[in-house]
């Protein structure tokens, strides 16, 4: 684990520590002081926003503002005892869903410095993970006995199955911009300038980006596309069962999709993590190990957390839409698009070839 | 004997029945509605209300006839004052009171400003079942301001218990015409925002259009009256048919479906001509009301003078009106003793029920809660 030795050098015991120990301890570090606190800090951003544009005031009590908010409802939903026994079905949910978890969280890009796994496949990766979260929210769905999880269950199974072909297509024109699927070399493809980021290099690049985020509402169930959770008709759908710890995990494994969904699309399409200014290069060369992997890590983050916002934005004051007509969408708007988005893209990419 | 095929035999698929209720976020109030299911869509359904049944009409009985007025309040809380104006209405033809001007005036200004109340709750619940949530904020802070008008006038914001045999309790406070004049201004704007937010929404569109197509003729066959009668091009109004407390005195012109232009999958009587009827009464409630605060003679606003008791002699007499969900009638009898003998009432939403069987089948499941919403039938005078 490269990315870890200039953070545990010094440190004895760990810097003898065989590799799968460093491996396993990255992916707790990674999972509980980064993705964790983004959850955290998104559905505070999310209530307080989404207060404002609504006029009126939002979390205001737990601390500051409000900012202890989600610290609170987390520690409140953690102290609720569980209804009844975990079943076979609900086990079977939660392992698979912290497989899904898990895995992705050593192909999820980081910075330049932070690539757990890059490989010529790593972008596919995540996308596995997501059709394997997907799955095991439908067999949640179905875990709950009661008719409202097993429409969700079902809905979940046919959003995730119309909006994987168009987002698989999109991902296609990234990869055919920057001339494979690692993510190194997604984002050395890209530069620091938001004008030389792919999705601005041209308009079938752009058409796939936006089909790209609008296939991970598709694929993920968010809103405004949540019909698998709705909870006017069916009481929450695939959660209308959960409470407690499993509804923390539940909406942990929720945001988590779309943390990881926004993060490939920085990542594919906005420029990924390099720092403004050629800043990245300069700190490679002067040995900045650790500020480099820090700025980066929080840059990519700004930007993601940007895009979600822009996402939440748009759920807020959008209806919900009924679930065929959300595959619908995907099969004959969304599919199209990014078919005519690949045909472009790999259009400029043959003209520059031939110049 | 024929031989099934094993493969034949496990996929047999047969319909699905759920019973929801009587406390579910798809429904309107406390109800059952027992479906039956193909897959997602509502093959039939079968609703069963009663579960708020307060004994509303007996309590009338029991109770002396100055109470009367303030339990017709609790017909229906979206709009009360609908409830107390029928059963005075009832009440003063019996008694042969004529309610002085000004006092009709006030209540025609009471009855709008209901109308305009009960219709943004009507936007509020429509948005909520299909989690449209920034329009709930805006509406909701909007009809604080009809609801602050009501306190101004009466003293309560919702059960306003302000009517009285022959006229009004009390006369309207100083500033009260010059803020009604207010909120019309403010409501011919915020309409424009609504639109812009979430009429023309197209996920909207998408979601109302063709939904729960009721036709005028089973309009008039179930005796749906109100918004509703009228989105299906079923033109009925109590106040143009029978005009009561100076209704006639207005101009105002009865908004109908018809003469919008449709999107292509729209039809006249959908969820979503349901729903922009009701935006267009809001529009026709404020000319109404912008007329009956200009034009708001002085004088008596009540037959009788302070302290008088209204004695009601023997008879029995039906009043109409048109209340934000249609045609409310109140058949009062009396038989000169201290209390009603009888009072009945006729509730708009009995018949939106009758029309829920027919409209919901072949819909989703998705569709039901935004179905029932734009039907709008009021548990709470329906069972009262």
């Amino acid at each position: 684990m490269s990315w870890m030795s200039p953070w545990i050098e010094g440190i004895g015991i760990l810097d003898s520590a065989p590799a799968w120990v460093l491996a396993a301890l990255s992916l707790i570090v990674i999972y509980i002081f980064i993705v964790v606190p983004c959850a955290a800090l998104i559905s505070y951003l999310d209530r307080k926003l989404t207060a404002d544009f609504q006029a009126r005031v939002g979390p205001n009590q737990a601390g500051p503002a409000g900012i202890f908010q989600p610290l609170v409802d987390g520690l409140k939903l953690l102290q609720k005892q569980p209804r009844d026994p975990v079943s076979w079905r609900e086990a079977a949910w939660l392992s698979v869903h912290t497989m899904a978890l898990y895995s992705t969280v050593a192909v999820l890009p980081l910075g330049s410095a932070v690539l757990l796994v890059d490989t010529d496949m790593s972008a596919f990766l995540p996308f596995w993970s997501a059709l394997v979260l997907a799955l095991g929210t439908m067999l949640l769905g179905f875990s709950q006995s009661g008719v409202p999880g097993w429409f969700g269950g079902i809905r979940v199974a046919a959003q995730t199955l119309a909006g994987a072909f168009p987002a698989l297509i999109a991902l296609l024109c990234s990869g055919v911009a920057a001339g494979g699927f690692r993510w190194s070399l997604l984002a050395a493809a890209q530069g620091t300038s938001p004008l030389q980021w792919t999705a601005f290099a041209n308009p079938f690049q752009f058409l796939a980006f936006a089909v790209f985020v609008v296939s991970g509402l598709v694929t993920l169930g968010i809103p405004p596309m949540d019909a698998p959770f709705s909870s006017t008709d069916t009481h929450g759908g695939v959660s209308s069962g959960l409470w407690g710890r499993r509804y923390i995990l539940f909406r942990l494994g929720r945001f988590y999709g779309f943390f990881l969904w926004s993060v490939i699309a920085v990542t594919i399409f906005l420029g990924a993590w390099s720092l403004p200014f050629g800043g990245s290069d300069y700190l490679r060369e002067q040995g900045y190990l650790r500020l480099l992997q820090t700025l980066e890590l929080l840059w990519l983050l700004l930007k993601t957390l940007l895009l979600m916002i822009l996402v939440i934005w748009a759920a807020r004051v959008n209806p919900r839409t009924r679930v065929d007509q959300v595959t619908d969408f995907a099969w004959t708007v969304l599919s199209p698009f990014a078919l005519l988005a690949l045909i472009g893209a790999s259009v400029v990419v043959a003209w520059g070839y031939f110049q | 004997m024929s031989i099934q095929h094993p493969l034949e035999e496990c996929l047999k698929t047969d319909l699905a029945t759920w019973e929801i209720g009587p406390y579910d976020a798809a429904l309107p109030g406390p109800m059952k509605l027992r479906l039956s299911l193909d897959g997602e869509v509502v093959v039939s359904a079968a609703y069963e209300t009663g579960f708020l049944h307060r004994g509303l009409e007996k309590a009338f009985e029991q109770q002396p006839w100055r109470a009367v007025v303030a339990y017709s309040d609790y017909l229906d809380t979206d709009g009360s004052i609908f409830g107390e104006l029928a059963v005075c209405l009832a009440v003063e033809e019996i008694a042969r009171i004529e309610v002085p001007r000004r006092g009709q005036y006030v209540r025609v200004l009471l009855s709008e400003l209901g109308r305009i109340s009960a219709h943004l709750g009507y936007i509020v619940r429509v948005a909520k079942a299909m989690n449209a949530e920034t329009i709930i904020h805006y509406v909701l802070r909007d009809r604080e301001r009809v609801l602050d008008l009501f306190e101004l006038a009466t003293g309560a914001r919702y059960t306003l218990n302000y009517l009285r045999f022959g006229g009004i309790q009390t006369d309207i406070t100083d500033g009260f015409v010059e803020r009604v004049l207010e909120v019309c201004e403010l409501f011919r704007v915020r309409l424009k925002e609504y639109n812009d937010l979430f009429t023309y929404n197209h996920a909207f569109l998408k979601r109302t259009q063709g939904l729960g197509v009721l036709s005028a003729d089973r309009a008039a066959a179930l005796g749906v009256t109100g918004p509703n009668g009228r989105a299906s091009g079923h033109a009925f109004d109590v106040r143009k048919a029978h005009p009561y407390s100076g209704y006639d005195l207005f101009d105002f012109a009865v908004p109908s479906a018809g003469g919008i232009e449709r999107d292509e999958g729209a039809s006249v009587g959908d969820a979503n001509d349901r729903f922009l009827l009701r935006l267009r009464e809001i529009s026709t409630s404020v000319d109404l009301l912008k007329q009956a605060a200009e034009g708001i003679p002085s004088g008596e606003f009540n037959y009788f003078g302070w302290g008088e008791k209204a004695i009601i002699p023997s008879g029995e007499a039906y009043s109409r009106v048109e209340t934000s969900r249609g045609l409310l009638g109140c058949h009062v009898v009396s038989d000169g003793g201290p209390s009603p003998t009888r009072i009945q009432f006729r509730p708009p939403s009995l018949a939106h029920f009758s029309a829920i069987p027919e409209l919901v089948k072949g819909i989703r499941l998705e569709d039901l809660p935004v179905l029932l919403a734009t039907l709008d039938p009021g548990i709470s005078e329906a069972d009262r």
